[in-house]
Order: C-alpha cells, then sequence, then structure tokens
C-alpha cells in the first residue's frame, strides 16, 4: 500500500503545472505524458568525510520530502548493502529522488547520488558527481577538514559544480565553526562565509541546506527532444531481474519499451523498465534530459552495460558517446583463489558481476604452482581489495585465499625493455635487471599540531619525503612523496594510531622511481610457495623474512609432521621457524551412545580443514596468505 | 544396497541417569540425585523399555550386560537383582555372561558389593580418576584417598575376581611423576582392567564454562607414552585408545562397541543399535529421567528412530573399529556394515599412503601415527562437503523489491 501512495504522490507533483500543494489532486494519469520542467529539478551529491554525518543528513532529507513512512525508515536508509552498514562506510553509488516543496511554493525533484567516503573509492565520487550540478560539502564543525573530503571537493570543482558548505554537528560542545570556516577557506580555497550551520541529528537548520540547494545549485540543461544521450553512472546485476542500470540523462528522453544501444558495444537492448528510487523503486514512463534514474533492458550478459558508457536510442542515435569516465589504473594488485578447486567456474562467473558493478576492479586469469587457477586482481586499495573478498565470500558463497597484495614494479630489462610486474613471482632474474622502480605517491595529510611529531616519524619510517607543511586554522597539512608499497603494507592503521584518530590521509600516483628491491621468498618445507612471495625493499628484507616466518608459525596449525618454514632471498635463507609436528589428536572416550556426538566433532574438523589449502602434503589456513602484509603490525 | 549375512553380536546397556553431586569434566547424560530416587519406579521403567524392544531383536542371545551412568551403584543390591531377574525373564543369556556395573569408591562398602554379586554382577568398574586428593578435589569426586585405595579390597572381599578402575591423566597441573604415580599405585592394587582417559575439556560442562589449566600438549604426550610403558611393563595389554587388561581379561561389552557389534539401550538417554539383514537401526530414548520414567514402553519413551545411511555406516564402523589397537580382520566390514570393503579401499588407501593405517590383505590397522592421529584418519571416512553452489544463496546480488502499481 505505501508504495502505491508514494508512487501517486511522485507523479502529482510533477512540475510544468505551476505545480503547487494543490496540483496533488489531480488525475496522475494524466500526468504521465508531461514533461518535468528542468528548472523545478536539481541533481546533487554529499561530499563528506566517514563519520562527518552524510547519512544522518541524508535520512533528514527523505524524511522531510516524506518519502518513507516512518516505521519504513530503518536507521541510515542509504548505506544498502549489509557490508556497508557494518562497516558505517558507503561504497556504492546510491540515488533518491526527492520531492520537496521550496519556501517559493514551487514543488522540486531533487536527485540525490550518494558519494562514498572513503579514499579508496574516490573514483566512485567523480561518477557521482558527473551526475549532478552541484554538491553539498559537509564538515564536521568539531572535527575540522579532512584530507578526502579535500580531494572530492577538487573533483567537484574540476567538473564545474556548485558547491554548497555545510557545518553540520552543530550540537557539539566542541563546535568550532569559524576555525572550520577559516580551514575550508584556506585549505580547499572557496568562499565559505555563507556556509550552512546545521545539526542532522537534532533536524536543525536542515531545511535549509535543501532551500540552498535550491537557490544555489543550477538546474540542468539539456535538450530533452535531441538525440539520446544517457550516462551509466553504475550497474548491477540481479539473478532476477538482469543487469540494472543508474543512469543520468544529459539529452534525449528515455522511454519505456523503447529500442536503445549501448555505444562503446554497438549492442541494441529493448527497455523493459525505468525509474527512479525514492528511496524504493518505482516506474517511471519516461527519464528526460536532466533526470536521474534507473534502467532494465534485459541485459543478461553482465559486461553488457559497462558503467561509463552511453545509452542512446537505436532509431535516431547521438553522434557521438559521452566523454564517459576516465580509465581507473589499480594501485594494487593480489591473486584470488577458491579454496576449493572446484568452485573455479562459480567465481569466475562472481568476479564478473562484481566487476560489472565495480568499474575500479580488474582481473584476469592466472595460475600459481601452489594455489591452482585463480585471477590476479587490481585493487585500488586495501580496503576496496578487503571489500570484494568480502562481497565474494558472502554474497556468492565462495571460500578465497587472498594472497599478499602487491604494487605494480616497472622493471628495466638489459634487453632495455621496460615491463610491469604485478605479481611477484613474475619479477626476472636479477641478472636481467638494469633498473627496478617504484611508483611513489604525493600524500596530503591533515592532522593537528600535537601528532605532527608521530606523524613525520611514521613518514620517515616508510621512506617518505616532505615537500611542504603548513598550518592552517588548527591543523598541520602534510604533503610527502610516499613508496606506495609502504602504504599499502599498514599505513592507514599506523597513521590512525600516531595521531589517535585525528589525521585524514588522501594521495595521489606521482610516478615510478628507482628503487633497490628484492623479492622475498618463502619455503614450506623446502617448497617454495610462490603465492608467499613478495617484493620489499633490501634493507628490510631480512627483518621482514623474519616476521614473515615467525607469523607463518602462528597461523599454521601443527600437523602430523614437522613442517619448516624459511624465508629466502635468492638462495640465501634468511630465517626459519619449525611447526612442531601434532602430538596427538584422539577422543579418549568413545562408547556406543556416543557415536553421534562424536560423528559431530569429526565433521567440525573437517570443515575445518576445507577452508585450508592443500600445499603439498601442508595444510595452510587461508589467513596465512596474508601474512607477509600483516609482519608489521605490532 | 546393504546386506548383512549374519547378524553381529549383541549386548544390553542399561543407563541409570543418577549421581551424588555432577562431576564437572563429566558430558554423560547424569543428574545430580534427588533425596529419595524412586528405585523400582526406574526399574520397572526399564523392563517396559525393554519390552518394548524386544520385538527388534527376537530370539537373539545376549553376550554381555552393561549396566552405567551415572553413579549405578547408588542402587540398593534389590533394586540391581530386580532388573537383572527382568531381563533374564526376557533375553536369553548364558551364566558366565559378562555383567558389569558400575561404582563409584564412595559408595562402597563390601555389604552392598556382596549384594551386588549375588544378584549376578560378575564385573565392576570403579571411577576412581585419580589416588591424589588434591586432583580428586579439583575433579569433584566426592570420594578420598582412602576410599580410592579401599574400593578395590570391598570388591575382592564380595567376591569380584573381574574389576576395573577408571583413571585419567593429564589432570590440571599434573606433573608426569605425579601421573606415573596415580598409574602405579593402581597397578599395586592389581585390577584386571585399567580403562587409563586423557582429561579432555567437553562442551556443555562445568569445566568448558570454566576452564582450568591443563598440561600442554607435549606434556600430556609424554605422560601418555611413560603410562603406557609402565603399564605395558605390568602385563597390561592396552587393545583400545584408553583401554588396558590382562591376558582374557578385556572388557566384552565395550569390546564389542568398538568391533561394531549390536546394542540395546535401556534407561534415560540410553543409545540403541541394531542391525537387521537390511541395515542398521539407531534408536535413543528420552533423557530426563523423570520424562522416561513416564514414557518408557510407549512409542513416546524413543525420541528418534534412525535408519543409517551407506554414509553413516562407513564412519560409524570407522569410528569404532579403529580405536582397536590391533586393528580389525578386513572380513569385519563387510560382516557388520552390510557393504563391500571396495566402498572404503581408496579411502583406505589415501590413509595408507598418509601413513596413517596398514593393511595387508587380512588386518586393517591404524599405524602409531594413525592411533596418535585417529580423529585425522578418521576424517578421511567422513563425506566431503559441498560445494559453493551448494551453499551459495539462492537470491541475487542486490535484491531489488518488486515495484507495484
Amino acid at each position: 500500500m505505501g508504495a502505491v501512495s508514494a508512487f501517486f504522490r511522485s507523479f502529482s507533483c510533477r512540475p510544468g503545472l505551476g505545480a503547487s500543494q494543490g496540483a496533488r489532486r489531480i488525475q496522475p494519469q494524466i500526468l504521465m505524458t508531461r514533461m518535468r520542467n528542468q528548472a523545478l529539478m536539481r541533481n546533487f551529491s554529499i561530499i563528506a568525510h566517514i563519520d562527518h554525518g552524510k547519512s544522518t543528513l541524508a535520512d533528514r532529507f527523505i524524511e522531510l520530502c516524506g518519502a518513507l513512512a516512518n516505521r519504513e525508515m530503518a536507521e541510515q536508509v542509504l548505506d544498502s548493502m549489509e557490508l556497508e552498514r557494518e562497516r558505517g562506510i558507503t561504497i556504492k553509488a546510491q540515488s533518491v529522488a526527492l520531492d520537496y516543496v521550496a519556501n517559493d511554493g514551487f514543488s522540486y525533484r531533487l536527485n540525490m547520488i550518494d558519494t562514498p567516503g572513503h579514499v579508496d573509492f574516490s573514483y566512485e565520487v567523480s561518477r557521482s558527481l558527473t551526475a549532478c550540478e552541484g554538491a553539498l560539502l559537509v564538515v564536521d564543525a568539531a572535527q575540522g577538514v579532512q584530507a578526502q573530503t579535500v580531494a572530492n571537493c577538487y573533483t567537484a570543482t574540476e567538473l564545474g559544480l556548485e558547491i554548497v558548505p555545510v557545518l553540520n554537528k552543530l550540537d557539539l560542545p566542541t563546535a568550532d565553526p569559524e576555525r572550520v570556516i577559516t580551514e575550508i577557506e584556506e585549505i580547499i580555497g572557496i568562499d565559505a562565509s555563507q556556509a550552512l550551520r546545521v545539526s542532522a541529528k537534532t533536524g536543525a537548520g536542515v531545511r535549509d541546506i535543501l532551500e540552498a540547494v535550491v537557490a544555489r545549485v543550477p538546474a540542468p540543461k539539456g535538450d530533452a527532444e535531441a538525440p539520446l544521450q544517457a550516462l551509466i553512472i553504475d550497474s548491477w546485476f540481479d539473478n532476477y531481474l538482469g543487469t540494472i542500470s543508474l543512469v543520468r540523462v544529459k539529452q534525449g528522453r528515455l522511454v519505456a519499451k523503447q529500442r536503445i544501444r549501448l555505444m562503446a558495444t554497438g549492442r541494441e537492448y529493448v527497455v523493459e523498465q525505468i525509474g527512479i528510487f525514492t528511496p524504493k523503486r518505482q516506474r517511471v514512463e519516461s527519464l528526460a534530459a536532466g533526470e536521474v534514474g534507473f534502467v532494465m533492458a534485459g541485459i543478461k550478459d553482465v559486461r553488457g552495460a559497462r558503467v561509463g558508457d552511453t545509452m542512446t536510442t537505436a532509431r535516431n542515435p547521438a553522434a557521438a558517446p559521452l566523454s564517459g569516465f576516465k580509465e581507473i589504473k589499480p594501485h594494487v594488485f593480489a591473486g584470488l583463489y577458491p579454496v576449493d578447486s572446484r568452485d573455479y567456474d562459480m567465481f569466475r562467473d562472481a568476479l564478473d558481476k562484481l566487476c560489472l558493478n565495480d568499474a575500479s576492479l580488474h582481473s584476469e586469469p592466472e595460475t600459481s604452482a601452489a594455489l591452482g587457477f585463480g585471477f590476479r586482481c587490481g585493487f585500488l586499495g586495501m580496503l576496496h581489495m578487503e571489500i570484494v573478498q568480502e562481497r565474494l565470500e558472502r554474497e556468492y558463497g565462495l571460500k578465497l585465499i587472498t594472497t599478499a597484495p602487491t604494487v605494480v614494479y616497472e622493471v628495466v630489462t638489459k634487453k632495455d625493455e621496460v615491463i610491469s610486474i604485478d605479481n611477484p613471482a613474475k619479477l626476472p632474474e636479477p641478472s636481467n635487471i638494469v633498473e627496478t622502480r617504484e611508483p611513489v605517491i604525493r600524500a596530503t595529510i591533515l592532522v593537528p599540531p600535537d601528532y605532527v611529531g608521530a606523524v613525520i616519524g611514521l613518514c620517515v619510517e616508510k621512506r617518505g619525503i616532505q615537500r611542504n607543511m603548513q598550518y592552517v586554522g588548527r591543523q598541520a597539512v602534510l604533503t610527502y612523496d610516499l613508496p606506495l608499497n609502504e602504504v599499502v603494507l599498514d599505513f592507514f592503521d599506523r597513521l590512525k594510531s600516531a595521531s589517535r584518530g585525528y589525521a585524514s590521509f588522501d594521495y595521489e600516483f606521482l610516478e615510478f622511481r628507482a628503487a633497490r628491491v628484492c623479492k622475498l621468498d618463502v619455503l614450506i618445507n623446502g617448497e617454495p610457495v610462490d603465492a608467499l612471495s613478495a617484493i620489499v625493499h633490501q634493507d628490510q628484507g631480512p627483518y621482514r623474512g623474519r616476521e614473515v616466518v615467525k607469523k607463518l608459525k602462528e597461523l599454521i596449525p601443527r600437523q602430523m609432521f614437522d613442517v619448516a618454514i624459511q624465508a629466502a632471498i635468492g638462495s640465501r635463507i634468511i630465517a626459519r621457524e619449525t611447526v612442531k609436528a601434532l602430538r596427538k589428536n584422539v577422543t579418549a572416550k568413545c562408547y556406543g551412545g556416543d557415536v553421534t556426538r562424536k560423528r559431530k566433532l569429526l565433521e567440525k574438523q573437517k570443515a575445518g580443514k576445507k577452508r585450508m589449502k592443500q600445499l603439498g602434503s601442508v595444510e595452510i589456513p587461508q589467513e596465512a596468505f596474508l601474512a607477509v602484509l600483516r609482519v608489521a603490525e605490532k | 544396497m546393504v546386506q548383512i549375512a549374519y547378524l553381529p553380536p549383541l549386548a544390553l546397556y542399561v543407563h541409570i541417569p543418577w549421581c551424588v553431586r555432577k562431576c564437572p569434566y563429566c558430558d554423560f547424560n547424569s543428574y545430580r540425585a534427588p533425596g529419595a530416587i524412586d528405585e523400582l519406579a526406574y526399574i520397572d521403567a526399564l523392563l517396559r523399555d525393554l519390552d518394548q524392544d524386544m520385538p527388534r531383536v527376537w530370539r537373539r542371545r545376549i553376550l554381555s550386560i552393561f549396566i552405567g551412568g551415572g553413579t549405578p551403584s547408588l542402587f540398593c543390591p534389590d533394586s540391581i537383582d530386580a532388573l537383572l531377574s527382568g531381563v533374564r525373564a526376557r533375553l536369553p543369556f548364558d551364566a558366565d555372561t559378562e555383567i558389569t556395573l558400575e561404582a563409584n569408591p564412595g559408595s562402597a562398602d563390601v555389604v552392598r558389593f556382596t549384594g551386588f554379586r549375588e544378584a549376578g554382577v560378575n564385573r565392576l568398574s570403579i571411577g576412581i580418576q585419580s589416588f591424589d586428593p588434591e586432583k580428586l578435589q579439583v575433579l569433584g569426586r566426592i570420594h578420598g584417598r582412602e576410599e580410592a585405595l579401599h574400593a578395590l579390597d570391598a570388591a575382592r572381599r564380595a567376591g569380584f575376581s573381574n574389576v576395573n578402575l577408571d583413571l585419567m591423566f593429564g589432570l590440571p597441573q599434573q606433573t608426569p611423576g605425579q601421573a606415573l604415580a596415580d598409574v602405579r599405585r593402581a597397578i599395586d592394587l592389581a585390577p584386571e582392567h585399567i580403562s587409563l582417559y586423557q582429561l579432555t575439556i567437553e562442551p556443555n560442562t562445568l569445566f568448558s564454562a570454566d576452564p582450568p589449566v591443563l598440561p600442554d600438549e607435549d606434556a600430556v604426550w609424554e605422560m601418555q607414552q611413560r603410562l603406557q610403558d609402565l603399564l605395558a611393563q605390568n602385563g597390561y595389554h592396552q587393545y583400545e585408545v584408553s583401554a588396558y587388561a590382562k591376558a582374557g581379561k578385556l572388557c566384552q561389552h565395550n569390546l564389542n562397541y568398538w568391533q561394531f557389534g549390536d546394542y540395546l539401550g535401556i534407561g534415560a538417554g540410553a543409545h540403541a543399535k541394531i542391525s537387521d539383514p537390511q541395515g542398521i537401526t539407531r534408536l535413543a530414548k528420552l533423557k530426563h529421567p523423570n520424562a522416561y520414567v513416564a514414557s518408557a514402553g510407549t512409542p513416546a519413551g524413543i525420541i528418534s528412530t534412525q535408519r543409517l545411511s551407506r554414509e553413516d555406516v562407513i564412519i560409524e564402523f570407522m569410528m569404532n573399529a579403529l580405536r582397536l589397537t590391533e586393528g580389525f580382520p578386513a572380513q569385519l566390514f563387510q560382516e557388520r556394515t552390510g557393504l563391500p570393503l571396495a566402498v572404503v579401499m581408496p579411502t583406505l588407501k589415501s590413509a595408507a599412503s598418509k601413513g596413517l593405517l596398514s593393511y595387508d590383505g587380512q588386518t586393517i590397522r591404524p599405524t602409531e601415527t594413525g592411533k596418535r592421529l585417529l580423529n585425522d584418519l578418521l576424517c578421511l571416512f567422513v563425506p566431503a562437503e559441498d560445494t559453493a553452489l551448494a551453499r551459495a544463496p539462492v537470491t541475487g546480488v542486490r535484491t531489488v523489491d518488486t515495484a507495484s502499481s
């Protein structure tokens, strides 16, 4: 019932009729074919750091516009993936169409497109922003500007978006709006004198934000009568419905039953259903220039609707596709392998579906002597990698082994070739290498002055070179060149503890620089395990080797025989540990009535073994493959 | 297709579920005894229970009876006499059939034991656990060192010539020296049989909720080896994971379990395993004593009747037979499971290649490693788990609620 009434409500206040409260009485059927007036449309995103209150604010907007009955307002509607809620982060773009009656009496259609807050997902942010004309810059009035917010705000400015600064959490006693305004102006460089002061928690000032959106964010442009150009912002796969795409119509009109063409592939489909999220899924008859909504076109092939592609009509196609998004290069690579080789097909399928949803995820088949058939996957960062593995395991029931992640190195060979190495196993023999270059990033770190010393210490330990340091408001802005592999390892966690969580961090790729690195191999009972190899800095080789074998000793359970774990650089063994053989594993008592119960224990033990990978005769638990990474955790 | 050519030997297990106090390590179906137990009502229930099971074992002789618990020696000799008379009237068995009763040193006195002897019990199994007063206290036992030492003497004076002592090792803070002293003391008392168990923490016990500090794996292993040597030097021959006996004094009843023989089980929470030419059935009785007494002998008294599948039969046979130190003759597999040996041949070969098991064409036996790592060996016989396809959730990545209008 709720869905039906929401359906009528959203159509009854269609603009173009001088839509006002009174217009609600008009029969919806009559309105179906009418065009929405672009002047009464606003598309906007929210840029905010994690915990700065974006989701709460989004919930307030939904409440204020009455899109959901109270009982339907589960806390924080937008973070729809189970994972997102658990981690309290936003990973995927989501959109909500809201009907807001402004102080001028007109009802505006506000399309709010959510953006992820973590640096790993900055690519997703730029996609969301492309669909908008404006963005709210939400800053915690107590905590101040954070590094990722700065980066995302730059992206928005580059895309020509109108930025509306909002200071949130004014209800906190520690809120210091004047200081934060200074920070916004000096660090980001935009005028914040008109910044709105709100509390998403109490609801104070929330309406002012929507008024500001109406007043300051430009209405979308684009000729609804021109040939269709709709940009695919996001696509995901539903087992029952096929591919669903979130699109922004730039020009022309998308209508149900229409024959459309995807400009990158040239393939054609018939539109089955189009609609909007209110945030419930709701059918509409058409989406015209300036609007945001979803499209289902019976696309069964998961690669059929790539994010960034342009949809046009088959009959009257647009001359050229939209510019789409810049191809994103993953920074971190790791091998993913099913624990049970019988799951390979299922894994490939799942990865395909995930790639559709996540343009920044790269994958290529690879084989490992130790782990069999799998994929080498490219990720934007460590969090991205964890999220992908967790989604594959949860949503597809797969059990996977992830090998230690590595960055891409450039190797100049004696033949004067430059090759990219995304897998330690592929590193050429040292005698064939002229030079190895590692990726270096330019990092921006914002941190309160009290922790500057600790953060600088950390950067030095991570082989960082300071480029700049300045104090703004109550924060220091540090700029460092850092080798990416040091960042991948554990930089986030270390930064967090060095600054008690007050530092924020953002980076961009800078260049490849010559570096003294070597390959660290791990041997289990004398056999090198390719999946455990890592490329490390020469100075750290011996230390890392010792730490890895120590960690592996903790992780590999005792087995039927002694297990020797060795670390080697070239042919030189630099560390060794032994996992002593299991003494006994016997149930002391077993009589008639016990059999069923004891059998359950055996089944549990067997299930435990299933989570382990058999390497020769040694069973290695999944976590062991990440041990190389964990050595620096103290 | 299961085809059992010869029905296996049949034993009878009788469960008495009460104890003076529940021990913190015990995970058997036992209950603290109320002020006064209505023993005769319980014996009545046991016989009604047996009557109901009778048609399943028509005309078969029984080779042993085991009255276990709980603490069956809490019952007075007259009650045990009533029980055994009732059994005798229903099931045929020979005069020298092994009839064991479990007894607690705390309830051991010559008069009582003599009464059991007269009722027909010919083997006692006494739960000594340890002779060390400190360890007895940690284990929550109600008896002390003196009672432990005198229990066997009382049994002898009552005329028992076949007695087992239960002992435990790997006790909290136990040193190898202490464990050796315990077993040496037991050997000095010269019982016919010693059951020597490693203390393990079982789920749903007081110890699992509040675990004591146990000696580490290496220390326990050292202890076990020295205890095994000591027992062997004194003529106690190990024939199962935890069972040691003087020549000819093996426990027939337990041996029947481990050889995958049949058994009836009467009493609260008792289990039965009964073969017929086409397969094997397991029965389980109501666990709680009051509920059991109320419904014993009616269909409601049986909480589960399970026909074993091929996979069940294979793993359960192995779980029992591979506990035997000397293993089992190859043909026993087909005799007891009704399945040709060929069905487990690949697994036997894989176990042999791992050094866990040996098969010389006649006898299948666990190797030294196989005995140490019996659970790893048995895991090979546990049916394989499903692939991701079977585990995957039915719905898609994101389920979109169906729009309606």
